[in-house]
């Protein structure tokens, strides 16, 4: 073959390749500036959780900590929210320069197992401000292995939010219990109105309002280390509870929930709540701002999330926080860094500015928490034994193949398209199989 | 001789017998030279990718375990091809190809016929037309995604208040609702690039052709058949091969709408694909699942090339 041949075979490959592989939108990439500094070190940060006002904020407690560390200068890599994790994932990946990151609990286990994120227990063990750490936030800190891979810099938990003028009106009480609620969100249901008693969630993640019931409903026979099992080694999916909890969570879509919340997602229930469409709303604290702009004062409340019929109500408080690439080259300008993020005061500003429940003891004390939206968070904090923080089994194999079918499952149940029996058995099967595999 | 042909010296007889045929002449050293750059950046940003992703597809590249990454096969395609989901996925996919792609193929035609006559404010008309391309395909699918909600979206309160409905439509609650949802936005997104393709195919029709096809006695519609149509055709075909590629590997407006749900019952191809990476965080089956987008628009690619002799755009 001649040469023009071999040009116009490398011309024509390009050419079919390009057109099937197809143009692709151009993502967002952060601007990535040298390494080091005019003068010391220069730090590269990704959060993960970014929205315009924590970014903002971030770049305000970077400028303080540069300005007291002369000599170390923070570069902020903020991705999209939608599609941060994949982006740090790929990053840490490629071995790509970095120092300090946000780490999510549900991915903290697979960071650690590949030996992305830093050990800190080195660091903790020194650092005289770890103590100041609440036990949920320890606990988070240190659900890896129980050794601490990130500092925690705000907690999300849920709680509930409810209509006060609706209740009011129809004359009943903030419910306590699922079943409460369940009474309650019928009464405030009237389509004609398009008002309906509850912001369901069957769209993306759904599945973890489907959990929050069945743990609920099964209660502290429930392994709070590994919540898709009983203590006695059963999976969560083989009780009658289980079978009853899911039951009632039909009925509550069916009887109390617009139809079309079964393709809900976080904006939808919440939106549906602000806007006058939903009588109550399970939701984290940072729906509170959205809520405040929205609503009129006096028009609705938070309360804690209800109990099952077992007496105790259990979530998985999330909990993301600060960790440290392991193939750092500045560790200790990066601890540095860390420590001076989850310094007390600096954590609860930041805590207060983002709307998520502070990580350190000392915030229980302060009035912004006392009073108002945020007390039943901190009410529920104090009853650690009927409000349990539990863990899910982010680090078994099929975590994410159970994820990314959970949802479909959840809504062909809801939709009638399976039965809440054959839905448990496919899942108890799987887990049980997932936990023989580990054995 | 065939007097009738051109006489081309080609380059088998310019060198001369016994010599290596591989002797790069100045000006093939020249050429080779300008694609370089192209050719380095298109190894770069396409081949890389795409011989990475084929050699994924035959691994267990999974998040969970980074460290303990092997060949398996065919493993993921197998497990890909025997998934309860696929067959819905499949026939999913061609919904969304086939509908969106008659449908604005048919509005692209009649806005660029409508576009191209002179009338006042066509330069408004043509800028809203033109809109939708312009805009992010997620982000059409988020507003989209609003409106057809059945509490606050605008679509369920105009079939109300006009009485064509006595309750709200659950569009996004129901599979073959959510459906014909994402196409009706998909469509609405896709017409401006038929509209300017053929427009710009319209506007290059010499307008002697009219006349002379007036003095045969052509009608209008003859003149639709027998000037325009062929004119445009090879732009049509075109374009028609090109937007099938981009419709199937579209899933911004699907992911941002419905992100496959109700049940599953709106995943096409690209975002079950999506949907294996974040979710599943199996790389592996990912890229098995776009190795076989890529094998089914090869093979459509070759079929509808040989069909329709593609390949002579420009001549009629």
């Amino acid at each position: 073959m001649g040469f023009r041949s071999w040009i116009s075979v490398a011309l024509q490959l390009t050419m079919a390749t390009a057109l099937l592989v197809g143009c692709s939108q151009p993502t967002a990439t952060p601007d990535s500036a040298s390494s080091s500094g005019t003068n010391g070190v220069t730090l590269k940060m990704v959060e993960s959780i970014t929205s315009p006002q924590r970014t903002a904020l971030l770049k305000e407690m970077l400028a303080q900590f540069e300005a007291k560390n002369p000599g170390i200068k923070v570069d902020l890599i903020s991705p999209p929210f939608e599609g941060a994790d994949q982006k740090i994932t790929q990053m840490l990946m490629a071995k790509e320069e970095l120092d300090v990151l946000e780490v999510r609990e549900f991915n903290a286990k697979q960071f650690s197992m590949n030996g992305f994120i830093e050990n800190l227990k080195p660091y903790t063990d020194k650092w005289q401000n770890y103590d100041q750490l609440t036990d949920v936030a320890k606990r988070r800190a240190t659900w890896v292995d129980k050794t601490p891979y990130y500092i925690p810099n705000g907690l999300y938990q849920r709680v509930l939010y409810y209509r006060t003028d609706w209740f009011k009106e129809a004359g009943i009480e903030v419910p306590k219990t699922w079943d409460e609620l369940l009474v309650a969100a019928k009464k405030l249901t009237d389509p004609a109105k398009n008002r309906y008693g509850y912001s369901f969630r069957g769209g993306a993640t759904g599945w973890d309002y489907a959990l929050i019931t069945m743990w609920a409903y099964n209660g502290t026979e429930v392994d709070p280390d590994s919540a898709f099992f009983m203590k006695d080694g059963r999976t969560l999916f083989s009780t009658p509870q289980s079978l009853e909890a899911m039951q009632y969570y039909k009925q509550l879509y069916k009887e109390a929930s617009p139809k079309d919340s079964v393709s809900w997602g976080f904006q939808e229930m919440v939106q549906g709540f602000v806007a006058g469409s939903t009588a109550m709303l399970i939701q984290d604290p940072d729906v509170i701002d959205g809520a405040k702009e929205k609503m009129q004062e006096g028009t609705w409340a938070t309360a804690p999330i209800p109990i099952g019929p077992s007496g105790v109500a259990q979530q998985v408080v999330g909990g993301p926080g600060w960790g440290m690439a392991s193939y750092s080259k500045h560790k200790e300008e990066a601890w540095k860094l860390i420590e001076f993020l989850s310094d007390p005061e600096q954590s609860t500003h930041f805590a207060k500015k983002t709307s998520t429940i502070p990580v350190v003891k000392s915030a229980a004390e302060d009035e912004f928490y006392k009073s108002g939206y945020f007390q039943p968070f901190i009410e529920m904090s104090q009853q650690p034994t009927k409000f349990l923080d539990v863990s899910r089994p982010v680090d078994y194999k099929g975590w994410g193949a159970w994820q990314s079918t959970a949802d479909k499952d959840i809504q062909s149940f809801l939709l009638d398209q399976l039965t809440a029996e054959d839905l448990l058995k496919k899942w108890d099967q799987y887990w049980t199989k997932e936990k023989d595999e580990r054995k | 001789m065939d007097t009738q042909k051109p006489i081309v010296m080609t380059t088998k007889q310019v060198v001369p017998e016994g010599k290596k045929s591989f002797q790069i002449s100045k000006e093939g050293r020249f050429i080779f030279l300008c694609l370089l750059p192209a050719l380095l950046f298109v190894s770069v940003f396409t081949y890389y990718p795409l011989v990475r992703g084929i050699i994924m597809s035959f691994q267990n590249y999974t998040l969970f375990d980074l460290m303990n990454i092997q060949f398996i096969g065919l493993d993921n395609f197998v497990n890909v091809l025997t998934s309860p989901d696929f067959p819905r996925v499949a026939m999913n996919s061609f919904y969304w190809v086939f509908f969106s792609l008659v449908f604005q193929l048919l509005f692209g035609f009649m806005l660029a016929l409508l576009m191209r006559k002179k009338f006042r404010g066509r330069g408004i008309y043509q800028a809203f037309v033109f809109f939708p391309w312009a805009m992010s395909g997620f982000l059409i699918g988020l507003i989209w995604r609003w409106m057809f909600n059945a509490q606050f979206g605008v679509i369920n309160d105009l079939l109300l208040k006009t009485g064509l409905i006595d309750a709200p439509i659950s569009f996004l609650a129901d599979g073959a609702w959510a459906m014909a949802a994402v196409i009706i936005a998909n469509i609405w997104y896709g017409v401006a690039f038929f509209a300017i393709m053929i427009l710009a195919a319209l506007q290059s029709i010499p307008e002697e052709l009219y006349e002379a096809a007036a003095m045969d006695g052509a009608g209008r519609i003859q003149q639709f058949w027998r000037v325009t149509l062929p004119y445009i055709m090879p732009t049509m075909l075109v374009t028609i091969l090109l937007r099938v590629i981009w419709i199937l590997n579209f899933p911004d407006i699907i992911y941002a709408m419905t992100n496959g749900a109700p049940a599953g019952s709106t995943h096409i191809f690209a975002t079950y694909m999506i949907d294996k990476v974040i979710f599943g965080q199996d790389y592996g089956q990912a890229s098995a699942v776009g190795v076989i987008i890529v094998l089914i628009l090869m093979l459509f690619t070759i079929f509808y090339v040989k069909a329709t002799k593609v390949e002579k755009g420009g001549d009629f």
